[in-house]
């Protein structure tokens, strides 16, 4: 973030990677421009950032690459609006802006020690994959006991990240549960809603934190799901979308009750939603 | 704290002194109206006046301010440079309802995280002198209710009250004092003058009628995020955003860029919640649908958020959205019915 916090950090489109078969999600990766603000941008996983198109305005987008990974920026952006439509059409070479890091993280620290159950679903996955390859990294993965994925997509064309997700599911130190809500002539995999996949899978509820995102109807359904597991409300955490402009507490439209979701958020416990208003 | 006289026939000489340093904005007439503008040559702060319709907020948190310019390189528009304004600038005869708006804001704007530069900057070259109202100007005031007073010196670097044929002059802070050399030649003020000020502040105290219970609602508020009664509020509401864009507390603002041809400027403009599109999210989904939640927001924001987040009401009962709103939804009359709740 610069001294002035509205004013973006210049990056270079360096990848361009489309991730889904309907063309409308595509994952961009962002070298910066300048080394001091490189050197400056210390992120975790569950941050955002606005991503800062010049005449088109601004956007606010989790990041989906890892502290971990060094050297650039990865947003996973959703053609939705004026903003992301723009960024669609952006070429390797171009020019962006971001102003971040913003929000608060997953409980990064709160985490270690204990097992972590990861629930996703469909688009929402992004920073909870930014998530995963900063727990599974050599340098982290031994400060976290049992790691599980349940990752669910409406189709298997809609899945994100796929080579990861296959890199993923070969490795011995994280179980992970792909599903689809309707599968198609090539899917083997499992089918079913998120929701119904976590209770086949039903993780213990010991020592263990669950980190759900998702479109509001999983997360609806999920939330209550794992607190009948046994699960604290301390332990359940999900991170919320609102509209936002100023991404710092200041424009006024992102609260939920007196929490500004950019600035005391995106990641709230369950025990901490109990003490906001429902208004998201 | 130095105190001193400012006969009234000196307030025109004074005023052109300080217009040589610094911009000076003051009330003055406009058609059948009251508003705070920059004074231009000549020009004189109105001797007598109710308060401005708009409110001085806007020298500090202009309703659209350039907050950064951008041009076009090779395909792309690229960062061009920041655009702060801090110009020193001198508000004569705010009226302390606003005075204390300011203060209320630098609570939000002056954060230790997340320091607005803009608002800053333009606040710390800002001079404010206050002048106390010796009698509650409207009917519709209420500032005694949300913490403020018809004499309070909150936000003042200079607090004037009419005491006749002169202003007595209390230079509050090291910005307000400054003045001092400019204005060189003001006599000091004798006892007679402070013991004036003393009568006229209880009298103009006792002047304010309008006392709604604005420090009782906030149990109500703490515990009814669902409740029958807001369904009550917002049915007549026009949606104008009129309360808002006259408030000098509301801060809500939207950032847009502008572009003419290779340049442009990214601009923060004034926002308002009672607008259905302030939440609108580009899904399609709005947490905020009706009218009736954009009304729920604008109490809980006013007397509980605020209140949670600062310590302090975000209201200082200046009466602007009683007066105007274009349906009279009156906020005293919301404060008081949610008390008997």
């Amino acid at each position: 973030m610069r001294s002035n916090p509205y004013i973006p950090i210049p990056m270079v489109v360096e990848k361009i990677i489309d991730e889904v078969d309907t063309k409308d999600i595509k994952t961009f990766r962002l070298r910066f421009e300048d080394r001091e603000d490189e050197e400056r941008f210390s992120y975790f996983p569950g941050q955002f950032a606005e991503l800062s198109l010049f005449d088109k305005g601004e956007s606010p987008i989790g990041i989906a690459s890892s502290p971990t990974q060094r050297g650039c920026l990865e947003f996973t952006v959703q053609k939705a609006g004026v903003v992301t439509t723009a960024l669609h059409e952006l070429e390797v070479g171009a020019i962006i802006g971001i102003r971040g890091p913003l929000g608060n993280a997953w409980p990064i620290d709160y985490l270690k020690g204990k097992n972590v159950v990861i629930v996703g679903g469909g688009f929402a996955f992004t920073t909870q994959r930014s998530l995963i390859n900063y727990l599974i990294s050599e340098e982290n993965r031994n400060q976290f006991g049992d790691i599980t994925v349940i990752y669910g997509a409406r189709t298997p064309g809609l899945l994100l990240y796929k080579e990861e997700l296959a890199a993923w599911q070969k490795r011995d130190d994280l179980e992970i549960h792909i599903t689809v809500d309707r599968g198609d002539d090539a899917w083997v995999g499992k089918v079913g809603f998120v929701p119904t996949v976590c209770k086949e899978v039903s993780p213990r509820c010991e020592n263990t934190v669950a980190l759900i995102c998702g479109p509001p109807i999983m997360v609806r359904l999920t939330l209550p799901l794992f607190y009948d597991l046994g699960f604290l409300k301390e332990n359940i955490f999900t991170s919320l979308e609102m509209r936002m402009k100023c991404g710092i507490g200041k424009c006024g439209r992102c609260n939920v009750g007196n929490k500004y979701v950019c600035k005391d958020g995106p990641v709230f416990s369950l025990a901490q939603l109990d003490q906001l208003t429902p208004e998201y | 704290m130095e105190k001193k006289l400012i006969p009234k026939g000196q307030l025109v000489h004074l005023v052109d002194k300080a217009k040589k340093h610094m911009g000076v904005f003051g009330p003055v007439k406009q058609e059948d109206y009251v508003v705070f503008r920059p004074l231009q040559e000549g020009e004189n702060p109105l001797p007598s006046f109710g308060n401005a319709r708009n409110a001085p907020k806007e020298f500090l948190f202009p309703p659209r301010e350039v907050m950064m310019i951008y041009s076009q390189r090779g395909r792309d528009m690229v960062y061009g440079g920041e655009y702060i304004q801090e110009n020193r600038a001198l508000l004569f005869f705010v009226r302390p309802c606003d005075a204390r708006s300011f203060v209320l804001l630098d609570m939000l704007f002056d954060q230790e995280t997340y320091r607005d530069p803009y608002y800053v900057r333009r606040r710390a070259a800002t001079i404010v002198i206050t002048l106390a109202c010796n009698k509650a100007p409207y009917k519709a005031c209420f500032c005694t209710a949300v913490g403020g007073s018809p004499v309070s010196a909150d936000g003042a670097d200079i607090f004037l009250t009419d005491i006749g044929d002169a202003y007595l002059a209390e230079f509050i802070t090291e910005k307000g004092r400054g003045l001092l050399e400019i204005w060189d030649e003001l006599p000091a003020a004798d006892d007679e003058a402070v013991k004036k000020k003393e009568n006229i502040a209880k009298e103009a105290i006792d002047s304010l009628e309008s006392k709604p219970p604005a420090d009782k609602i906030k149990v109500f508020l703490d515990r009814n995020f669902e409740h029958p009664f807001w369904d009550t509020i917002h049915q007549r509401c026009l949606k104008c955003g009129t309360c808002t864009y006259l408030c000098p507390t509301c801060h809500c603002f939207d950032i847009n860029d502008e572009t003419k041809k290779t340049n442009g400027v990214r601009l923060r403009n004034w926002d308002s919640c009672m607008y259905p599109t302030f939440t609108q999210m580009a899904s399609g989904h709005n947490p905020r649908p009706t009218q009736k939640e954009r009304w729920r927001q604008r109490v809980m924001h006013k007397f509980k958020y605020y209140v949670d987040n600062f310590g302090a009401i975000s209201c200082v009962g200046c009466g602007r959205c009683v007066i105007l709103c274009p349906v009279n939804i009156d906020i005293r009359k919301i404060i008081t019915e949610i008390a008997q709740l």
